[in-house]
Formats: C-alpha cells, structure tokens, sequence
C-alpha cells in the first residue's frame, strides 16, 4: 500500500512537470513563432522597448531553452508566478486569493451534485423503468446536454435578475425590489459566512447540475451492476432490509468507483468555473484567468493554467491514493 | 492502477461477438427506440438548417448573418425583439413595411436567427472535423500501441494517462491564447485534446482482439499485417468507436462553444453560438432581452441533446448482451 502511494506521488511528481513543461511551451517556445515575442507579451501592450528588453533579461529569455526553463522551473519552485505588468503587481498575490473563492465555489458544487445524485441514482439503480428511474434519466440526458456557460446566466436571470423586477419565472408573483438571490458578487467565509453561504448557492447549484446529470447516470449503472451480483442476493437472502443492502454492500462496492471519478471531475469542475465566475462575478481563479485574456495580461494566464493543472494533478492523486484506502481489491495486487 | 469507468463502452468485450447479425440487429433496435428516431430526426433537421436553411433565411430575410442594420436598433442601443420589423427613420415605432427579424436582432443590429442558423454551420463543421482529426490520430496510436505492444504501447499508455490528468479544456484555452483566433486553430486544438479516448478504446480493443483464435488463424493463413489490422482488428473496434464519435461530438460542439464564448474561438464576425452567448452575457444585456441568450442556447441545447440520445440509442442497440 505505502510503496504503491509512493509510485502514484512520483507519477504526480512526473505529470506536474509534464505540466510545467508544457506550459513553458506553451507561453515561450511557441509563443515566440507566433505574433509577439514572449518578452513582448509579459511586459504588456504598453511596454518601452527598454522595458521588454529588461523582463527579457530578468526571465533569462535571451539564453538557450532549457536554461529558460530551468529558470521558470525554479522561479515556480519558489512560488514565484511572476510580476502581471498589466495589473502592477505579483501574480501570486492575484491568483492565490481568487483561489479561495474557486475552491469554496467547486467544493460546494461537488458536495450538491453528490446530494442529488447519489439517491437519484441508486433509487434507479434499484427500480429500473420505475418512474422515478425514468424520471432520473430524463433530467440527466437534458442536464448533460446544458452547457454551463448558457444555464449560468439563464439561472442568473431566473432567480437573481427577475424577481427584483417583482416577476418569478417571468410571473408577477413578486413585490418589485424581491431579492431572493444575489445576482452577484462574493463575500469572503471569513468576512460573513452567512452571506459567503447566501453568495454561492446560486453559482454552486448552476456548477452541479451538469455533473448531477452525469453522476445520476454513472451512479444508476454501477448500482445496477452490483445489485445483479451474487453477493447482494446473498444478503437480501439473509434478510438484510434494501436499505441495509444498499448502504452497507452496495454503498461499500461504488463509492471506490465515485470517488475515482470526483478527483477527475474536480480537474474538470476547473473548466466550469471559468463561465460560472465571470456570470456571478465571483472573483476566483476562472473570473481572473479571463480577464487576464482579455487583456492579454500573459503571466497570470500562464499562472492560472499551471495552477489548474497542478490542482488536477492533485486531486487525482490524493483520490487514487483514498481508492486504494478503500479498495482492498486494488491494495493486494503487487502492479495492476 | 486508476480505474476509469466513465467510459462505459464496453471496450474490453469486442463488439462483435455475432458479427454476422449484428450490424443489422442494431439498425433494427436503433429504428425502434422513440429516443433515437426523434435524436436522428433532429440532427437531420439541424444539418438541413446549416447547410440549405442558412442561406434560404439569409435570400429570404435580406440580411447577411454580418449585416449591421442600424434601424434594428432603439436609440437607446436595445435591439429589436422576437418577431419584429426594422423601425422607421423615427426609430420610435416598427415600420410596417420594414424587413422583419424573426428571432429578433443582436446588440449590433445583426438578425439572431440568420445568425443561429449560420451558427450551426461553424458549430457542425468545427465539431465534425475535429472529431474527424481526433479518431484519425487516436486510432492510428491506439491500433499501433495495441499491435506493436512493447515499448510503443508503453510511451502512448503514458501520454494517453498524462493527457487525460489534464483540465483539457483549459489548457485549449491556453493554446488558443498563444496561437490565435481562427477557425483551423479551433480544429486543431480541439482535435489535440480529445485524441486520446479514441486511443484508449482502440488499444485495449486491438490487445483483446490480438488474442483471439480468429487473428492467429489468420495469421497462420498467412495474413499480412495490414490485412490483419484493416480486415481483422478495425471491423472489432468500429462499435465503440461510433458511440464515442457520437458522444464526443456533442463535447467538441460544446468545446467549440465555449472557446467561442472566451473570446479565443471562431473570431467574430462569424456567427458561432459560443460567440452569440457570449455577445449577449458579457454585454450584460440578455437582462433586458433574454431571448438573446436563449436563441443560441437553446440551439446548443438542443443539438447536444440529439447527440446525446442518439449515443445512448448506439450504445444500447450495439449491446451485445441485450436480446433481440
């Protein structure tokens, strides 16, 4: 168990540098056959001459490639992300905080797609063709086929812009001036967590539905699989009640399987966050990475894309690591 | 070591475990899955849409999906609404003889529903090419690691692994912001972060199909590779193949979208609805008019929908398990 965690933390070690590497590809090799040099874009739109040649200088971008990136490397090692010309200051001091923001938004989005899928899904798991098991289904086809960057708004509309307008999914039930959600905007936990609470609930719920949908799904399937299997007959032949059934023997078979899948959906809830964000104006890493797009600010793009990968690296890790834990299956096979 | 059951193709169990029948026994279900119908129907419908209904609205209505027309605009800057005519000289009033905007018209005057249609173009074009590059690129690695084995499969598992521990959708976004805006370019990233599905699927397919008495007889007759690989081991992994190809274009129409919606897709002027949606949120005007928002939205909707069920449809009628 220990020598496996330790090759899986080596692997991350690996596929984080894989992912610095990358990036550093990215940003400095390809960047300079295409358009403006790389000292061009990480000193900004406005910069002197004198100014590109000097962050040319201070980044190493006149020496060999691989001193470059030798000098990134050890730059990232140092949790130094950079200097973000555009905005005057260090990019750790703008992309740390907006990651306290990202991961109260993702973490209460994964906590509500769970509470939603995991009893729809075994309730369809254990009653096929049932209605609520069509029922299920139905809502999770339409939440795969809802992309994040349109419900976002759509839900902001809903039940954050209109019912000030004194209407309710476009019904005038409301006094004008209703405030049932904020349309946006963030309170930090430490500020108010009421409020900080009050502020999420809209973004986090608009995060999960997609991945509600594909949990019901995934969730349904293995509870299925598992309920056919002998073991489970043997406990229902026991006597076991249903719900002893499925907490105890199917619960303990699926969630080694659920929470694989949660490590690489936080990577993916990473992506989600960059249209959830910028709706809400919550002021994390996704509402940072694309207003640095939008103006070009290049050392907090590179700086969010690298901390995302990082973060996805880690979480896979850290998840494969708690499979082992509660996979016994997986702890005893010598190399799988 | 990870177990990755997101996947549920199947690809461990060749497909055709009654090769004969079983092509035409999934027509058969397929034809007889409500679901399905109505997912086929509403594709056929949208490519009908891009590639005639674009240009007839375009003929019909008078306006390039480019055209800014200014009386399509209130003084104030709010455009038209659904159903409505051009105004007159006043801009005060819809004149009745002005040209009428069906879906209404966008914050530059620009009709949203030559725009949507035109949108569908970019959208089954981008998604369809991409997804074309990406199993062109996948399969040749997937057959090749599966085949060869060995040190090959080995550095193509390990980038397979590495690729998909990665928010690909974000590192596209870094792509496109060094590279640029332009159609290709969206083709091409795209393609370079979905090829590694197809692969997986592929190689564990070939290595379980290698094994069976069917490829070693042919090899004992003499087969080359070649013919092994075309003739033996492709016919194997074209029904796993097909679900992902379906699924995975819902996804890179989606991808597409949302590269359009960050601003480092398809460029503007060129409808996209990624680029629709986007026009209507980060002007903050789908507040006062949502059916900017829910024009190009619902066409993504409903477009990721049909593939969605028509993937589902596949996979279950190519299930070899279920009955006739």
């Amino acid at each position: 168990m220990t020598r496996l965690a330790g090759t899986r933390v080596l692997g991350a070690l690996v596929q984080i540098l894989v992912v610095t590497l990358l990036a550093f590809l990215l940003f400095y090799v390809i960047a300079r056959f295409t358009g403006a040099s790389p000292a061009q874009r990480i000193a900004g739109k406005t910069a002197t001459p004198e100014q590109i040649a000097l962050v040319a200088k201070n980044l190493g971008l006149d020496q060999p490639y691989w001193k470059q990136y030798l000098i990134f490397l050890g730059n990232l090692l140092h949790g130094n992300l950079g200097f973000s010309y555009v905005q005057q200051r260090p990019v750790s001091q703008i992309v740390w905080p907006a990651m306290r923001a990202t991961a109260s938004l993702v973490l209460g989005a994964a906590l509500i797609w769970l509470a939603i899928a995991i009893p729809v899904g075994a309730y369809g798991g254990l009653r096929p063709r049932s209605f609520g098991d069509v029922a299920g289904r139905t809502l999770a086809i339409l939440g795969m086929s809802i992309p994040v960057f349109w419900l976002a708004p759509v839900i902001a509309y809903l039940l954050g812009y209109q019912p000030t307008q004194g209407k309710l999914f476009g019904l005038p039930i409301l006094p004008v001036g209703t405030k049932l959600f904020p349309i946006g905007g963030y309170v930090d936990f430490g500020t108010d967590p009421v409020q900080w609470a009050y502020h999420l609930i809209l973004p986090c719920i608009t995060l999960a539905i997609g991945f509600a949908a594909v949990y019901i799904r995934f969730i349904r399937t293995l509870t299925a699989e598992q309920l056919g299997e002998d073991y489970t007959r043997t406990a229902k032949a026991k006597g076991a009640s249903t719900q002893r059934v499925l907490v105890r023997h199917v619960g303990r078979n699926v969630t080694p399987s659920v929470t694989v899948l949660l490590g690489a959906d936080i990577a993916t809830a990473l992506t989600g966050v960059f249209f959830v964000e910028t709706v809400f104006a919550i002021p994390g890493i996704g509402y940072t990475g694309l207003s640095a797009i939008e103006n070009l600010d290049y050392p907090v793009i590179t700086a969010v894309i690298i901390v995302a990968a990082v973060i996805a690296v880690v979480a896979n890790t850290v998840v494969d690591i708690a499979h082992m834990g509660l996979d016994p299956r997986i702890r005893h096979v010598p190399d799988a | 070591m990870t177990i990755d059951n997101r996947v549920e193709l199947g690809a461990g169990q060749p497909a055709g475990s009654r090769p004969a029948g079983l092509r035409v026994t999934a027509l058969r279900r397929l034809r007889r899955d409500p679901a399905s119908v109505f997912a086929a129907c509403l594709l056929l419908l949208l490519v009908l849409a891009a590639l005639i209904g674009a240009p007839l609205a375009a003929k019909l209505t008078g306006h390039s999906p480019t055209e800014q027309v200014p009386n399509a605009l209130y003084p104030d800057g709010q455009p038209i609404g659904v159903m409505s005519r051009t105004l007159n000289a006043a801009g005060t009033a819809e004149d009745p003889h002005g040209s009428l905007f069906i879906l209404g018209a966008d914050q530059l005057g620009r009709d949203q529903f030559v725009r949507v249609l035109y949108g569908a173009r970019i959208s089954l074009l981008v998604a369809t090419s991409a997804t074309a590059l990406a199993l062109v690129i996948g399969v040749s690695l997937g057959l090749l690691a599966g085949w060869r084995g060995g040190w090959v499969d080995a550095v193509v598992s390990r980038m397979t692994e590495t690729a998909m521990a990665f928010p690909n959708v974000l590192l596209g976004v870094g792509l496109a912001v060094v590279i640029g805006p332009g159609l290709l370019n969206v083709v091409i990233i795209i393609a370079l972060f979905t090829w590694y599905y197809p692969a997986r699927i592929v190689r564990s397919a070939t290595v379980s199909t290698t094994k069976m008495t069917f490829v070693a007889a042919a090899r004992a007759l003499g087969a080359r590779p070649r013919r092994l690989l075309t003739v033996h081991l492709l016919p194997q992994v074209w029904g796993p193949l097909l679900v992902y190809a379906t699924s995975i274009i819902a996804a890179n129409i989606l991808f597409e979208a949302g590269l359009s919606y960050l601003g480092v897709g398809v460029p503007p002027p060129t409808p996209s609805w990624g680029g629709m949606l986007s026009d209507a949120v980060t002007s903050g005007m789908y507040q006062t008019d949502i059916a900017l928002a829910l024009v190009p939205g619902l066409a993504l909707v409903f477009t990721m929908l049909a593939f969605n069920l028509l993937g589902d449809g596949i996979r279950d009628a190519l299930d070899p398990r279920r009955g006739r």
